[in-house]
């Protein structure tokens, strides 16, 4: 498929359609049906384009308070995992890395359980463990990189097994810190599970900005990615700083998962599948899986949170525990079919 | 005296503690092809893997056109140095002009898709290597040669005043061995590329190659024009081979024939004898002398194909020196191998005035008995050169003997 061609836009074209629409739905299911008129035309009036429309001031409150930045902080964070899945599998060129691999994802988390069971979760205005979940992840992130590191090069396989290595002795850590835990235990595992409940503006707007960085990063580095796909060596034959590429990939990569994770907790999948979804669909060419990666993971998550919060409300499923089981079989079945595909070509 | 495209001083490198290469010094001059020879493991791939800025070397100077690859970014350095590695992957769904385009890659900006010239450097590129029709195909979708030229093309788009090749022909069929040495020539003599080419075939090196460099256990061993460097003894030393290494008629290039050892299951205690010529009794001999048979064979030319086959295979033989004739003293050697051989086969050579006894003499031992075979795959009309006497002779000998015309008949007569 050509990055032009017609089936590829169709498509792009098909993805962005299904965001909106997930959005909206989204924005719409709860408690208080908001219909998605109402919510186009309140986001058009608060910015200033159009009048504000007969609506009671709890619609108001219940969209710009806890739909719109719930719904926001899905597409941002599964933005986030998807990129940073697709850094990863370009890097290992495996497409089953995804962002826990250097050790990010437990390192987070040990940051963030640290401090929940230290009672310090109410720090810098309810940000504290966002905040040691963060440095938690980029610690031991940099840390899995310096272990691989020899010189100036990197071995990707020696960072696969030191990620590996690294998180088993973490997630030992975090029972040990776990076993002091008291009535924290909840909440633990709530994070351990991914949610994004009650998080309002502050977390979109303190992790926001960090996401889009780290996505206008890794769109620099399509041609790289697309370089390293024929193999390290015949990249550097080609002209590239492949040690400089690995740097930077797994600093974003650390960085985009880091972000997410310090406000979403621990999900899983969206990383992993998305990019490999959509290597399926547009195939392995950066320059056509980017873009379908940034409104695939959004799409993804926006709908996984949706069923988290509709299917036995008023309580709420754990939103790991969802994207999981919608993905994994979804997953299951494409791998399926594509190599039916497969063995029927050859 | 300008810098040579390729210079290097005692580089001594290796793996972690092994070292691969002990003190190479070579040197590959503008619009020279060079052949980097070698046996198996010899470190022919470390030698380009050094040369290309893949593998800094622990001791010694690496020079590119008088630049240390390794003191400049990548990116110089690939504007300096081409590779074609030997393996290609085939598992990216990229299209032949994608592929092509990556070679300009040390010259694009960090924005932007390539300028007019990168475009018009890489659709060259296609163009010299014969794959510009495939352009918007999927490079998985190719064949195995196609893919091959394609990262030929892509290596070409570089632009690139050396080019270092890792055995460009392997898995190539003859058609595109022939178009890849083809555009490796005419890149060093239009443009005036150093070319430095690991072959594994030495024939092929010997063939395509100004100058041969012959490494072993690291070391070069031998270096010069492939008729200094492809001898019997480098075969012998080197790779440890027993092979005759004769000039090639239509190059004049030396030429290696290796042949397989015989070795014989068990020795039958039985005679065959052979009569050849002109390399139509070679096959036979050494299908006999694998079945365990005592061969002779002759009468011979000396300098006959069939002679040096029958040398090689270590046969007892009976020759006359060449363009003589079978004399009275060659007659009486070859007459009783041939009347108390236990088989007899003649084979389908020509036949003139010079051997033409040998059908008399066969004709006779037929006549008495001995078993014999007539090889008839070429009729004996189109080998007659004696005006009739030989195609007689022939006739009479087909009442005496079993005509086979396949040599698989040949070993079904044997059992």
């Amino acid at each position: 498929m050509r990055p032009g061609g017609r089936r590829y836009r169709t498509v792009i074209a098909v993805l962005a359609i299904l965001l909106v629409a997930s959005v909206l739905v989204a924005v719409a299911a709860g408690s208080v049906g908001i219909s998605p008129l109402t919510t186009v035309r309140l986001v058009a009036w608060k910015f200033g384009l159009a009048d504000r429309p007969y609506v009671p001031v709890s619609t108001e409150v219940i969209l710009f308070q806890l739909r719109l930045p719930r719904v926001i902080l899905a597409v941002i964070v599964g933005l986030a995992l998807a990129i940073a899945g697709t850094l990863f599998q370009g890097l290992f060129r495996n497409p089953l890395a995804d962002p826990a691999i250097v050790g990010v994802s437990s390192g987070a988390a040990l940051g963030a359980i640290a401090v929940i069971v230290a009672g310090g979760g109410a720090l810098f205005g309810g940000l504290g463990v966002s905040l040691a979940a963060f440095v938690g992840g980029m610690v031991t992130a940099t840390f899995v990189y310096r272990l691989a590191r020899v010189g100036p090069a990197v071995n990707v396989a020696t960072l696969l097994l030191a990620g590996i290595a690294v998180a088993a002795v973490i997630s030992a850590v975090m029972s040990l810190v776990m076993s002091f835990a008291g009535e924290e235990i909840r909440s633990i595992y709530f994070w351990l599970l991914g949610g994004l409940s009650a998080r309002g503006w502050s977390a979109v707007e303190v992790v926001g900005p960090l996401i889009l960085l780290g996505s206008a990063g890794a769109v620099l580095l399509i041609r790289d990615l697309n370089l390293v796909s024929l193999g390290e060596e015949r990249a550097a034959q080609l002209g590239m700083d492949v040690d400089r590429f690995k740097w930077q990939a797994v600093a974003l990569g650390a960085l985009l998962a880091g972000a997410a994770v310090s406000v979403a907790g621990v999900i899983g999948f969206v990383g992993l599948m998305t990019p490999h979804v959509m290597r399926l669909v547009v195939g392995a060419d950066h320059r056509r899986l980017l873009p379908a990666v940034l409104l695939a993971g959004p799409v993804f998550l926006v709908l996984a949170d949706l069923v988290a919060r509709v299917v036995i409300a008023p309580q709420e499923l754990p939103l790991g525990a969802v994207t999981a089981l919608v993905g994994g079989p979804f997953f299951l079945y494409l791998l399926r079919r594509e190599r039916g595909r497969a063995s029927s070509r050859a | 005296m300008p810098e040579p495209a390729l210079a290097l001083v005692d580089v001594t490198c290796g793996y972690g503690t092994s070292t691969v290469l002990h003190r190479v010094s070579l040197e590959v001059g503008r619009g020279e092809v060079v052949g980097l020879v070698g046996p198996n493991g010899s470190g022919k791939t470390t030698l380009v893997r050094v040369a290309s800025r893949a593998l800094r070397p622990a001791e010694g100077i690496v020079r590119v056109g008088g630049l240390d690859p390794y003191a400049v970014a990548p990116r110089q350095a690939a504007r300096m140095v081409a590779v074609v590695p030997q393996d290609v992957a085939a598992t990216f769904s990229f299209t032949v002009l994608e592929m092509a385009l990556m070679g300009r890659t040390p010259y694009l900006s960090a924005f932007g898709g390539g300028s007019q010239e990168d475009w018009a450097r890489a659709r060259a590129a296609m163009v010299a290597t014969g794959v510009q029709h495939l352009a918007d195909r999927c490079v998985d979708e190719l064949s195995g040669g196609e893919q091959r030229r394609v990262v030929l093309a892509q290596a070409l788009a570089q632009g690139a005043p050396l080019m270092l090749l890792d055995e460009p022909t392997t898995h190539l069929d003859f058609r595109h061995v022939l178009d890849v040495l083809a555009i490796v020539r005419h890149l060093a003599e239009r443009d005036g590329t150093a070319v430095l080419a690991i072959h594994h075939d030495l024939n092929v090196a010997a063939a395509t190659c100004d100058r041969l460099i012959a490494i072993d256990h690291g070391r070069v061993v031998a270096t010069g024009s492939p008729e200094e460097v492809v001898t019997a003894d480098l075969l012998r030393e080197v790779y440890g081979v027993e092979a005759d290494v004769t000039t090639d008629a239509s190059t004049g290039r030396p030429a290696v024939h290796l042949t397989v050892p015989t070795e014989p299951a068990a020795r039958l205690g039985r005679r065959a004898h052979v009569i050849g010529g002109a390399g139509r009794g070679a096959r036979i001999m050494r299908i006999l002398a694998e079945a365990g048979y005592d061969v002779s064979v002759g009468v011979l030319h000396a300098s006959d194909t069939d002679a040096n086959a029958a040398e090689r295979l270590n046969l007892l033989r009976v020759s006359v020196p060449p363009f003589s004739q079978v004399d009275r003293e060659a007659e009486d050697a070859v007459s009783p191998l041939m009347r108390e051989a236990d088989l007899l086969v003649v084979c389908d050579a020509p036949f003139g005035p010079g051997n033409v006894a040998n059908l008399r003499l066969a004709l006779e031992a037929a006549r008495a008995g001995v078993p014999t075979l007539l090889l008839e795959q070429v009729p004996i009309e189109e080998r007659d050169f004696t005006g009739g006497e030989a195609a007689e002779l022939w006739s009479n000998l087909r009442l005496h003997a079993r005509s086979v015309r396949t040599y698989e008949e040949v070993v079904f007569e044997l059992r």
